[in-house]
């Protein structure tokens, strides 16, 4: 009987430690080979702080209500470095100076690995990571993105996340109850807006709807026109902006001008009409909160009549834009994508800390990051008069708030159409008496056709 | 009323107004510097003076919730490195142009000021491919690299005018003499052109000062801006500009420029003209 010490008995069996001593190189082989592999070797993302290092470089703008950058470089950055071994790096620059820096950053093929749009950046499509796997973490997590989000950052027809949409901000009119009162008027129409116009100028107040190449300028207007049902795109985005309703909505936006406006509205920077508010002098200007947390803020004297109300309703319906729509991308060239897609994935899961910091200005796109009901709580406990005044924003983002491009979804000719800020110079036109509405109209409808041709060629829509 | 009070005062009636008008944006600069800072909200306050009287709240927010020493500091060092480097070429460059004799001197001359007509917004993106590719993005060395692109040819052209005005008969008389070439430069050449040196010291200076595009492209970190972009993109808080500190920080630097301006008025035209009447 051959004992177990017999060599010939052993080939092809191993004791404990020979077993261990294969089994530590075989693991030893394999991490080596998974290390050149990168994230082939651990499979899809899963998230684990072990699986990152170095640094993550991020550029965004210079946050409307101030208190958001202080949480966000001072307290979430470190936090999220600390607990993930990243050293996080936050560079802010001015909303506008945005698009150049995106277009340095591509044309160089170097840059930040996360970088920060204040709009659906779609024209970047072929630069950008699908972001899906975010979506998907973030969806486990809280569950669906909402439709905001999604129409503005899924391509349907290249089935590609082109961006990760962290929040979207709820678009009020912002007006002076004071001087409206004077006038005995509120601005709950369209009309009753138009009405009020020239009784507001001639007390001192204008009105402060842009019509300016800037961003504001272009939410306010595209949003007029949902009002009077007119449209730039359908839901299959294909331009439709050619229509007697648009002629109709910039007519009357023309006649508001008139009667109740400035000359400063064709020259204004996102920033023009908070100003213009701020100042004292302005009765109503269509912008986020930002425009009362400052009044609150720097105790401006009429801060506690500065109301909020959903847009104006127009002749077919209530309905506006987002007022800034988050969005995140990361570069191809991104060094360290990994990183990037879970500092979005946490951020967007705790977003319920970013919501209370940013004074509620930020709504997560994803509404299971914070539910409404949630929101509508935090709202109702804010301290400032007249109380409850921000309770409004949950209505106006469930029911009024619509992405950019809609019906359609946002895409790159939208982007395209949306930054050479077509829309704004198809009002000022008339409303300087440059043009009439109708050929406003067609010369606008005329431009953004050659946009979405070109871009429908290319495969994108 | 004896004729020189009378040319005297009509000088001062044309030159009066129009020093008004030039120094109001200064003067407004100087009171919004001092303001407390609600009256910039406040309609019944005039721009134009104090309705609750000076602070130093602007100045000391600047200092305290900013890195304005250190974009100062930033913008001084790219400022003096440009200055050397636009000296050390420009010199020597516009020199050899003047003394070029027939059309290939001319040539080159107006070939090297076109290339200053370029547009930044136009170079931004292929430099930026440039400063990334040498690992030089959001590091003041980009800065010190990419100035003298605009700062050289220009600073060329203005001493090749200059030089030009220069005889040759003054270069000849050291040769004679047992100068060399170089010793001629330094010794001849140089100390007369003094003006035109000042001219090109300030031009460029201003230009660093000034630029922008470049600065905002190459730097991203707060603590690596210049004056320019600092004060653009950290003194402009979300839709809130901090008016009286961006007035602050934009009178500090003025102030010194200014004086150096003043001081030398007389070689700084001198200089601008010097080539004029060749």
């Amino acid at each position: 009987m051959a004992s177990s010490d017999d060599p010939g008995r052993r080939e092809g069996r191993y004791d404990r430690r020979e077993l261990i001593r294969r089994a530590g190189a075989g693991a030893a082989a394999v991490g080596v080979a998974g290390s050149g592999l990168g994230q082939a070797f651990y499979g899809p993302l899963r998230f684990k702080g072990r699986d990152l290092s170095g640094d993550l470089t991020i550029i965004q703008w210079a946050h409307f209500v101030p208190a958001y950058d202080q949480w966000f470089d001072n307290t979430w950055i470190k936090q999220w470095g600390q607990k993930n071994d990243v050293q996080v790096k936050v560079d802010h620059i001015l909303n506008t100076l945005l698009p150049t820096r995106a277009a340095a950053e591509v044309a160089a093929g170097q840059g930040h690995d996360l970088f920060f749009q204040l709009s659906p950046p779609a024209q970047f499509e072929d630069q950008v990571i699908d972001h899906k796997e975010i979506v998907q973490e973030v969806t486990r997590k809280v569950g669906k993105i909402g439709l905001v989000g999604k129409k503005a950052t899924y391509n349907p027809k290249t089935k590609k996340w082109f961006a990760f949409s962290d929040n979207y901000v709820p678009d009020p009119v912002v007006w002076r109850r004071d001087i409206w009162n004077g006038v005995g008027e509120s601005p709950a129409t369209w009309e009753h807006v138009r009405r009020a116009a020239p009784k507001l100028k001639a007390a001192g107040h204008p009105l402060g709807i842009g019509q300016s190449a800037e961003l504001d300028s272009n939410m306010a207007l595209m949003s007029f026109l949902m009002c009077f049902g007119a449209y730039v795109q359908n839901e299959k985005n294909q331009v439709v902006l050619k229509s007697k309703r648009a002629v109709e909505a910039v007519k009357f936006m023309a006649d508001i001008y008139k009667r109740g406006e400035t000359d400063e509205i064709f020259g204004w920077d996102p920033s023009g009409n908070n100003n213009f508010i701020y100042s004292g002098k302005g009765s109503l200007i269509l912008n986020a909160i930002s425009a009362t947390r400052t009044p609150e803020d720097r105790k401006l004297p009429f801060a506690d009549d500065l109301w909020i109300w959903p847009i104006p309703k127009g002749p077919v319906q209530r309905k506006g834009f987002e007022h800034v729509m988050g969005c995140y991308q990361i570069w191809k060239f991104a060094k360290n994508k990994a990183a990037a897609k879970k500092f979005l994935a946490d951020l967007e899961i705790n977003y319920s800390q970013a919501f209370t910091a940013s004074k509620f200005y930020n709504f997560p796109s994803f509404p299971g990051a914070m539910p409404f009901s949630k929101i509508r709580r935090a709202t109702a406990a804010d301290k400032h008069k007249p109380l409850g005044k921000y309770g409004i924003l949950t209505t106006i983002a469930q029911k009024y708030t619509v992405n950019p491009g809609y019906p359609g979804n946002a895409n790159a000719a939208f982007d395209e159409m949306f930054n050479k800020f077509l829309i704004p110079k198809m009002f000022a036109q008339v409303s300087k008496g440059q043009m009439s509405a109708q050929d406003a109209v067609n010369a606008a409808n005329h431009d953004i056709q050659a946009i979405y041709k070109k871009w429908r060629k290319l495969g994108k829509i | 009323m004896s004729n020189a009070f009378r040319e005297k005062s009509l000088s001062y009636l044309i030159v009066g107004p129009f020093a008004i008008v030039l120094a109001f944006p200064f003067y407004v600069m100087v009171i919004t510097a001092f303001k407390n800072g609600t009256e910039f909200y406040d309609a019944s306050a005039t721009p134009y003076w104090f309705k609750q009287g000076p602070t130093l709240d602007n100045a000391r927010f600047l200092f305290d919730n900013t890195p304005y020493t250190d974009w100062l500091e930033n913008t001084a060092l790219i400022g003096v490195a440009v200055v050397g480097i636009t000296l050390l070429l420009a010199l020597p460059a516009g020199y050899a142009l003047a003394r070029l004799s027939g059309r290939v001197g001319q040539s080159l001359g107006v070939g090297i000021f076109l290339t200053y007509l370029v547009p930044p917004t136009l170079l931004f993106l292929p430099l930026f491919w440039v400063i990334s590719r040498l690992h030089l993005q959001d590091r003041l060395l980009a800065l010190i690299l990419v100035y003298p692109s605009f700062t050289v040819p220009f600073s060329t052209w203005l001493m090749m005018g200059f030089f030009k005005t220069i005889p040759q008969e003054l270069e000849d008389a050291a040769r004679v003499d047992g100068a060399s070439r170089l010793k001629t430069l330094v010794r001849v050449i140089f100390p007369i052109s003094l003006p035109g040196i000042l001219t090109v010291i300030i031009f460029s200076f201003s230009l660093v000062l000034n630029e922008f595009v470049y600065a905002f492209t190459f730097i991203s970190s707060t603590a690596h801006r210049t004056l320019s972009t600092g004060v653009y993109t950290d003194l402009i808080r979300g839709d809130l500009p901090e008016w009286g500190a961006i007035m602050v920080a934009a009178l500090i630097p003025s102030i010194p420029l200014a004086l150096l301006y003043n001081t030398f008025l007389d070689r700084f035209i001198a200089g601008f003209t010097g080539g004029a009447f060749r």
